[in-house]
């Protein structure tokens, strides 16, 4: 059991009069208004139907985060000696207790998933120079991993001698039974030449394309094929969906608290399952506290802005301020972005990407083949031009059709184009009225990408 | 230091900045407390924050913009400026990161890789000052030894008298680290160091390592820049790292780490990999990942302050050393004690003897010392631990660091003297304290 920590209310003034802290009773739910006011700060104008890049954070939490860094700045060494190491631990007990794991020692928190990646890989690498891993052991990722990870990969193990297996998932995909399938035989023929695989790093929800990857599925298909061990990179998970990490039974499991759990930018949590085999996980950014385990190495990598790590309990209460706290909040979500991306596949005539039970708080819509998305620059320079001239903003993704394989056409060709939408608290219908239109204007226009 | 123009040479002068508008800009500061330790974490003026929370709320209100369209060529704003500071012959020499801690795991883990790939051999040396700082002593242990290399300490002796104690003591450790024929592949030089402090002759340094055949130079120096002139190409080092939330008012934190052009320039990387990698250390640097980019943006807004100063930032540093000075003369005469080094020898920082009488026996109590000073007396000061020598009689055996910025007052000072002589009349002793 963990010892109950102190809880610190920044709000509390010089006399240490911690009124605040004390249970109010709950009158009603956070109401509409309320909701508006706490993202008036977001451009106004601007359907921001991406929610999934870079998150939000409401008013109330960016106050709370000015908070912390005013009482770094007032006195930095008290708060250095007596404070900050106490509120990292609060917020990474919170985070315990909300992805289910055993021990607080397995919660590190570090900036983003992207440095998670870089711990996990910088340890293969390690593995790799002292000999533990032969040249051309072999670490699995997905074909559609996001691409920060892929450099990571690059960086630390095919430098270092590892060789990679790539996975290729269908998309667009009809149920978990064809990713599970998919990934067997990719993991199979990827072992064929006696490799050892060392580790696989599995998304729980992909980036682009996006759906929900049935994780735990995977990691017992990594388990019975013998793979070492399993990093899942859930960067979108946390506020979005169901995580518990024992469930999903992964060696180190990562998610952004500020894409979906309101934190401001940036901070994320990175689990690192106990057992005897525990690798020596190391922060790569090294300081005093080097040795003394992930968790508290990551606690101090030098003088910065820790800010947004202690604003993790105010994020819990803002949530519950929503009916349901954070299992209303996803469920709700997930419903608006299937209505929605439903409703824009019907007026364009195109489908979804997944099935409703593999979206997340987010969702791939085909786009009409007419606007002829035909690469990653014409993805690009659409998302630009919907930027630029509707106001909207939505990521646009090119799916290239393999082996001359045709998943999804409408009337006028293949689909190669999706947006993905996101849903989160503040968005309301009118935004995903705007892309309907824009698109359809596009279309009556005759535009094509390459035009653009 | 290149003389320092308005960067945008259409604006008007600013406003010279009045004593009362300096209180104001950090009135944000515990009035309670005698901050005379900047050294450790720096400062930030109100209206510093105030632009940095402007670049937050850029992200905030529409990120996709930002990220696509505002951050990099910001970014690359803030590397221009720091170019013309620092005497750097291109942009490209210049990488921002968070704090030379950072800078440090970036050097170390490309040594790190060249002794993978058998470039280096085992037993193959970095040498460094036994005073470096702390956290880059167990950089060096997690990339240097842990990848097999073998790691020389440079003793030096403190107090000091003057720059050739240092010299000699590191022009004996570098030929006892070429005895037997070992390679010296990396050394790692403090410009300022922490604790004690004291200006470090790098320019000597860096020529007897280049006489030497030391392989690659890296020049901590977290507290240089708005502390001491700074001219990197001068200096002549491979790496050179500083702080800007120290001593150039930026906030927690920023710094930046300036590589000097070469073929292996390309083959430093940033240890947390995103979709730069392989575009060099400047434009990994610039991303790697979600973040809170907005402390390196507001450098404009930081020329814009230290120019209202008189003389700018080079009239800011003279006149923190010229106070500093003047301050642990006062207290070391209060005292009847030393300075740590000459006058020379210090930056805006400098270390004053304690009374002996203290007690203070070890690290520990040197900590306790330091807590018992803020919680019983409202200063803020770190305190160094000097073991004592045999043979010497009644030594000093600490050593307060005292720093002297913009915001400090003669009170701060007077404050901490009648501190310590209340210590002294009360007959305190460190072993008094309970940890």
């Amino acid at each position: 059991m963990d010892p109950p920590t102190k809880i610190e209310d920044p709000r509390a003034d010089a006399n240490g009069d911690n009124n605040h802290v004390s249970k109010k009773p709950k009158l009603s739910f956070i109401s509409e208004p309320e909701i508006r006011q706490e993202f008036a700060h977001h451009k106004p104008g601007i359907a921001r139907i991406n929610n999934g890049s870079f998150g939000s954070c409401p008013a109330s939490i960016i106050a709370s985060q000015k908070r912390w860094q005013l009482r770094f700045l007032q006195q930095p060494d008290d708060f250095f000696f007596n404070h900050l190491q106490r509120q990292i631990l609060h917020s990474r007990t919170i985070i315990k207790d909300l992805i289910n794991a055993d021990h607080v020692d397995e919660v590190s928190i570090v900036d983003n998933a992207t440095t998670a990646a870089a711990i996990v890989l910088q340890n293969v690498g390690w593995a790799f120079a002292d000999g533990r891993f032969q040249k051309g052991d072999a670490v699995v990722m997905l074909h559609c991993a996001f691409q920060a990870v892929k450099k990571s990969i690059e960086a630390y193990v095919t430098r270092a001698g590892g060789s990679v297996i790539v996975v290729h998932l269908p998309f667009p995909v009809n149920s978990n039974e064809e990713i599970i399938a998919e990934f067997r035989k990719g993991l199979a023929r990827g072992k064929a030449n006696g490799k050892k695989v060392r580790l696989a790093i599995i998304d729980h929800i992909t980036s682009m394309p996006c759906v929900v990857i049935p994780a735990r599925e995977l990691v017992k298909i990594c388990r019975e094929e013998g793979v070492e061990r399993v990093f899942v990179d859930a960067a979108h998970a946390i506020g979005s969906i169901h995580v518990d990490v024992k469930e999903i039974g992964a060696d180190f499991y990562v998610s952004n608290l500020h894409k979906w759990f309101f934190c401001p930018p940036s901070v994320a949590f990175l689990y690192c399952r106990k057992s005897p085999l525990s690798p020596d996980l190391h922060h790569p950014v090294v300081s005093h506290e080097y040795g003394n385990g992930l968790a508290i190495e990551s606690a101090w990598i030098g003088t910065r802005d820790y800010s947004s790590q202690l604003v993790v309990p105010d994020v819990v209460e803002f949530i519950n301020r929503f009916e349901g706290g954070l299992e209303g909040i996803q469920k709700r979500n997930h419903d608006a972005v299937v209505e929605m991306g439903t409703m824009l596949a019907k007026a364009w005539g195109t489908n979804l990407g997944s099935p409703p039970e593999m979206c997340p708080s987010m969702v791939m819509i085909g786009l009409p083949s007419r606007l002829e998305v035909l690469s990653d620059d014409d993805a690009l320079k659409l998302r630009t031009h919907l930027r630029d001239h509707f106001g909207l903003e939505v990521p646009i993704h090119f799916q290239m059709t393999r082996d001359g394989e045709i998943r999804a056409a409408d009337g006028d060709g293949c689909i190669t184009g999706y947006v993905r939408i996101s849903h989160q608290v503040y968005n309301t219908l009118d935004d995903y009225v705007r892309l309907r239109d824009a698109i359809n204007q596009l279309l009556s226009d005759g535009a094509v990408c390459k035009m653009l | 230091m290149a003389s320092l123009q308005p960067f945008n040479c259409a604006t008007p002068k600013p406003k010279p900045i009045t004593p009362s508008e300096i209180i104001a800009e950090f009135s944000h500061h515990d009035p309670s407390i005698a901050r005379i330790n900047n050294g450790s974490f720096g400062c930030c003026p109100s209206t510093i924050i105030a632009a940095q929370q402007n670049h937050q709320l850029h992200f905030l209100e529409q990120p996709d913009n930002f990220y696509f369209n505002i951050l990099k060529p910001s970014i690359l704003k803030t590397r221009q400026i720091i170019k013309t500071l620092i005497n750097a012959d291109h942009v490209d020499e210049i990488s921002i990161v968070d704090n030379a801690t950072t800078a440090a795991a970036i050097v170390l883990q490309h040594t790190t890789w060249s002794f993978f790939s058998t470039l280096f051999q085992p037993g193959d040396s970095a040498i460094m000052l036994h005073y470096a700082y702390g956290a880059v002593k167990k950089s060096v242990q997690a990339y240097i030894t842990r990848a097999g290399g073998h790691v020389i300490e440079v003793h030096l002796p403190f107090p000091l008298k003057s720059n050739s104690e240092i010299i000699e003591e590191f022009r004996k450790a570098l030929q006892m680290g070429k005895a037997n024929g070992r390679k010296i592949r990396l050394a790692v030089i403090d410009h300022i160091t922490s604790m004690p402090s004291v200006i470090i002759p790098v320019k000597e340094l860096v020529q007897m390592c280049r006489d030497e055949g030391v392989g690659r130079i890296f020049i901590d120096a977290a507290h240089a820049i708005g502390n001491v002139k700074i001219d990197v190409k001068d200096i002549g080092a491979d790496f050179y790292t500083s702080n800007l939330h120290k001593w150039f008012f930026c906030p927690p934190s920023a710094a930046f780490l300036y590589c000097k052009m070469s073929d292996e320039l390309s083959d430093l990387h940033h240890p947390v990999v995103s979709h730069e990698y392989g575009n060099g250390l400047a434009m990994e640097s610039a991303w790697i990942g979600t973040r809170d980019y907005s402390p390196q943006l507001v450098m404009p807004e930081v020329m814009e302050f230290v120019s209202r100063f008189e003389g700018g930032i080079e009239g800011i540093m003279r006149r923190n050393h010229e106070k500093v000075v003047e301050m642990a003369e006062m207290l070391v005469k209060a005292w009847g004690t030393e300075l740590g080094t000459p006058p020379d020898m210090c930056s805006s920082m400098a270390m004053v003897g304690l009374p002996p009488c203290l007690g203070i026996k070890s690290d520990a109590d040197a900590l306790k010392l330091r807590t018992h000073l803020r919680v019983c007396f409202g200063v803020e000061v770190p305190i160094y631990y000097r073991a004592p020598v045999e043979g010497e009689i009644d030594p000093i055996t600490g050593y307060a660091r005292i720093s002297h910025q913009v915001y400090n007052t003669v009170e701060d000072y007077y404050r901490f003297r009648d501190a310590v002589n209340k210590l002294v009349k009360d007959g305190f002793c460190c072993s008094f304290l309970t940890s």
